[in-house]
Parts: C-alpha cells; structure tokens; sequence
C-alpha cells in the first residue's frame, strides 16, 4: 500500500499578519471565493468602461509557468494583464508588487493579497534570495507571475528603462517570457489622477521568448531586460499607426 | 406535512437574546468565577514574579496566554449569556475555522470542491441545530459523505483518491459532526448552565492533568504521541474532573432521571476521557504531518484547535448520554425556520 504524503500549506505556522505579507501564502477556499468574484467584476469593468481589446493571445502559452511582462503606466495594468488570461489560469497568476506601497499597512496587504492575488517584492531587498524564492514557487506551483520590469508606474507614459530584476528571474530557464503593451492606460489613469477616465484600453501580447542559454550572472541579466525592452517598445510602437 | 411553513410562532425575531440569561445559579457562578479569574490572574503572576517563583521566561509566556484568554474567554461566554442562535453560530463558526486549519494542514484545502463541500456539510449542520431539526442533524453526515465521495471522482484522477476522500470526511466528522452536538445543545432549555458547565469541565479537565502531572508525574502514558502527558496526571484529571463535574451538575439535573450518583459519575468519567482523548487526536495528526501547532492564530497557545481540541470528543458523548436517559430540547419548539413536521 503506498503511504500518504501530506503537503501542508507552505504558509501554515506564519501568524496571520505575516501570511499576508509572506512569498509562500496559498490562496484558501474563502480568498479563492473573493478573488473569483473580484475577478469577474474587473473583467466586467474594463470590457465595458475601457472596451478593453486583447491581440495576440494566440501568442500566450498554454500551460504555467510564465512571466508576462508589460509597460507599466497605471494601476489598470496588472487587472488588464491578469483578465487576458483564460479563466482557468487567471487563479494562478501573481502580480508582483512593491512591498513599502501595497503591503504597507494591515488593511493594504489584506486587499493586496485577496483581491489581487499579489506577491510582495520589497524594493530595499530584492536581491538574491528574495528572487530565488519567487522563481522556487514560480516553476513548483507551477504559477504565473505579472511583472512591470520598470519598478514603478511611468510618470509621462514613456516606457522606461527595464531594470534587471526578470534577468535575476529568468535567466538559464526555460521559463517562457511574454512581452506585453498596454496602450491607453497613461490617458485613462495617469499616477496623479485617482479615478480612471473611460479611455479606450488595447493589450498587445507578442511572442514569447525563453532565455535557457543566458548566463546567470550580471550581464546576462542586462542582456534580458534590454531584449524584453525593446519587444515590449516594439509592440508599443506596432500600435502607433492603426489605432488612432 | 400538511402543516403550513407559516405557522411558525417564529418569536418575531429569531435573534431577540433568549430571555432568563442570569436565571439559573450554575450560570452566575460559572460566569462569575471566569471573570474573576481574568481580573485575578495578572495579580497573582505579578505576586509570584515579585517572590522570585517564576522565571521571566515563564512569566512571559503566563502573560501571553493571558492575553489569548482575555480574547477567547468573552468570544466563548457572550454567544452562551446571549441566547441558543449566538451560541450555535458561534459554534458553526468554531467548526469552520477548526476545519480551515486541518485542511490547510493536511493539505486538503488544495482540492476546492472537496473542501467546499465539507464546508456546505458544516453550515448545513449547523442550520439544523439553529432550526431544531435532529432528523437533518443526523442525515447531513452520511448525505455530506455521499457527495463528498462522488466530487472525488469527477477529477478523474484515481491516484490519492481514499487519501483525498478519506481527509475530508474526518473533517467533516471531527469538526463537523462531533463539534456540531455542541450546538445543538443549545436547543435545550438549560442550555446556559449545561455548556458553561461543560465548557469549564473541559478546560480543568486539562488544567488538571497539566498540573498533576508536573507535580506527581513519573510514567509516561504515551511517549509517542505526547511525551508530556503522564499516566499520573491523566489519572489526577480523571478524578478531579468526575468530581468536579458531578457535583455542579447535580443542580442541572435534579429531579431527574439523570440525578443519581452512579449517572453523574459516569457523565464526569466520559468528559473527562473523551476530554483527554480529544487531546490526544489532535497531537496524533500534528505528529503524523511533522507540525508543532496547528496554526498561529493565538499566541501561547497556537491554532484555534489546539485549544478546542479537547472539546471535539466530549460534544458527542455527553449529548447521546444525556440524550438516550433525558433527551435533549424535549420540550423546545421544533423545526423553528423550515417549519415541516418533526
């Protein structure tokens, strides 16, 4: 007879506080429920108030894990990111997010966690160990990571430079990058504004790309934001002509 | 059957506090007592660390279990003082919380629609026990079951299948079924006295056996499930739980069947065992996953069921007891929100 294998939640003796806050939580049955719901009224949301247009998504691969990468210009983003995914994936993607703005206080890290399903990336100490242990639950899960490589929201809608954090992700794996724009998002919520303007919202998802032959070291790293970036300026700029 | 679902005399408002909160001694002494134990108990750590008789490694554990109790003692006693549907509410709640910590444990809460259907099976007990209805109380563990077994197969996946399945009815049995007699307890008309009663049985239960056996303790009683439990001290809690029990319950039940020696003796014993085996259930589970407690909820004492594990076994056996000499709620209104027959 083969003996049973218990696999207890990774986040099981954290208090509760910490389990918010913690790259191990595990979604229960009542966070499953909320972000479910939650789910449904954003993709109700951005169809209806941002006609939001998806193209590509013949280009998303069929199974986890994969990081979507995109520009980064308002909190749309991530919900826009997440809603292109088919229902079945849509629970196991993770938005990273900045640990000092989202998970702040007890009521932010509470909303974060349940309602975006969002990890913590604290931005003092994303070093190593704290990407090791995203990547660990990455390719275990296997999960879905939604990733701004830009560290914060665009202040003019330009897309900035990419900073180096996926390489530290990625590099030598076969994990499947895809690179994303999101165009619209900078007029319907600039960072200054608080409520979202009814502008139209357009994804572009390009092909994804893999990078098992990059070294693991520093300038492999450069090497895959600086490719991610231009992909993703690339969709950016495909855009520009027709959409006007 | 023929009886309308509107006939209800459903005493305008099913929350209204059940009246007569204070109306039995048992009640006020009880109450009493735990309140004058929170507002002593920092007097007396204090006296003691001042006399040099705790180290402050002990003495700031003693403070944060105190600080737990200040927290768990009126979540336990308001819902009792308030009336029957606080009491059961707070009950079911109890059980769901109980039963998230097991699945996230065992691992079980992976499998979504078996959790959500030990979930189902817990809110549906404990609608019977608020509707009064012991003819669903007792149908919902084997109908719960008939589901459970069938959503594990639509997976259509036969590896882990007894293990997925098997997981899930002692969930819905343990924190379902044997906590939910709990409640329904709360359909009786001494409700107050007979919970607080067995509420405060159940924890001298442990207090005895803790303190018996750190004093007199010398054999083991079982190494490998609880190295610090001894045969001393479960003995100790045997006879000081039995005792205890059986002379406050005799104003429970006087005039009564129940009301003999030999029956409030035998109740005492039962609580006190299925009070101390309770315990053991809940250190076998942690020992076979490899965890030391059951969650973090509470500090100093850990999960929610490492302070509730002892009640699990004992809801069941006093109530059938008490059951099959008295009955439980004889005189109570039946069926109070479905409104059917019996």
């Amino acid at each position: 007879m083969k003996e049973w294998e218990y696999r207890t939640a990774a986040d099981q003796d954290l208090p509760p506080g910490e389990k918010l806050r913690s790259l191990k939580r595990e979604a229960g049955l009542a966070s499953f429920l909320a972000q479910s719901c939650w789910r449904l009224f954003v993709y109700g949301y951005l169809l209806t108030y941002h006609r939001l247009r998806i193209v590509g998504r013949e280009h998303l691969p069929p199974a986890p894990p994969f990081v979507l990468v995109s520009n980064h210009s308002s909190h749309l983003d991530a919900l826009s990111l997440a809603s292109c995914l088919p229902w079945r994936l849509r629970q196991r993607a993770f938005p990273i997010a900045a640990g000092d703005h989202f998970f702040e206080t007890p009521i932010s890290a509470f909303f974060s966690a349940l309602m975006f399903n969002a990890l913590p990336m604290w931005r003092h100490r994303c070093g190593r160990h704290a990407l090791d242990e995203l990547r660990e639950r990455l390719v275990g899960e296997p999960a879905i990571y939604i990733l701004f490589p830009e560290g914060t929201r665009s202040r003019d809608g330009e897309v900035a430079r990419f900073k180096s954090g996926i390489g530290m992700l990625v590099a030598g794996s076969k994990i499947p990058v895809v690179p994303c724009y999101l165009q619209g998002a900078h007029e319907a919520l600039p960072p200054h504004r608080s409520l979202p303007r009814p502008r139209k919202l357009v994804l572009r998802i390009g092909p994804p790309e893999a990078f098992e032959e990059t070294e693991n070291k520093s300038s492999g790293w450069k090497e895959i934001s600086n490719r991610l970036e231009t992909a993703v300026k690339g969709l950016g700029s495909q855009g520009e002509g027709r959409t006007t | 059957m023929s009886m309308s679902p509107f006939r209800l005399p459903l005493a305008a408002n099913p929350l209204a506090p059940t009246p007569g909160i204070f109306d039995h001694a048992l009640t006020v002494g009880i109450v009493g007592v735990a309140v004058g134990l929170l507002i002593i108990s920092p007097v007396i750590f204090f006296i003691l660390h001042r006399a040099g008789k705790t180290s402050p490694e002990l003495n700031r554990e003693l403070y944060t279990r105190y600080r737990s109790w200040l927290f768990i003692a009126p979540l336990m006693l308001a819902p009792i003082l308030l009336g029957r549907i606080y009491a059961i509410l707070s009950v079911g709640l109890l059980s769901l919380l109980c039963y998230r910590e097991y699945s996230q444990a065992t691992g079980l809460f992976r499998h979504r629609l078996l959790s959500f259907t030990v979930v189902l099976g817990i809110l549906l007990l404990t609608f019977a026990s608020a509707d009064h209805w012991y003819g669903l109380f007792v149908a919902l563990p084997s109908l719960t079951i008939t589901v459970i077994v069938i959503g594990a197969l639509l997976a259509d996946s036969p590896a882990g299948y007894i293990q997925r399945v098997a997981l899930a009815v002692f969930g819905l049995l343990l924190f379902g079924a044997c906590l939910g007699h709990l409640a329904y307890f709360a359909n009786d008309q001494l409700f107050r006295p007979l919970l607080l009663l067995i509420l405060a049985s159940v924890e001298l239960n442990d207090i005895f056996a803790f303190v018996v056996g750190k004093t007199l303790g010398q054999r083991r009683l079982v190494p490998n499930t609880s190295p610090g439990k001894t045969l001393t001290g479960a003995l100790g809690a045997l006879v000081l739980t039995t005792t205890f029990f059986a002379f406050l319950a005799r104003s429970l039940f006087a005039g009564t069947v129940l009301d003999h020696p030999i029956h409030l003796i035998t109740m005492g014993l039962l609580l006190s065992l299925a009070g101390q085996c309770g315990d053991l259930v809940l250190s076998s589970i942690k020992r076979d996953l490899g965890i030391k407690d059951m969650a973090s909820t509470l500090p100093g004492h850990g999960g929610l069921l490492d302070r509730f594990d002892s009640l699990l076994l004992v809801a069941p056996v006093l109530f059938h007891y008490i059951g099959y000499f008295l009955g439980v709620g004889m005189d109570q209104p039946v069926r109070i929100f479905s409104g059917g027959a019996g």
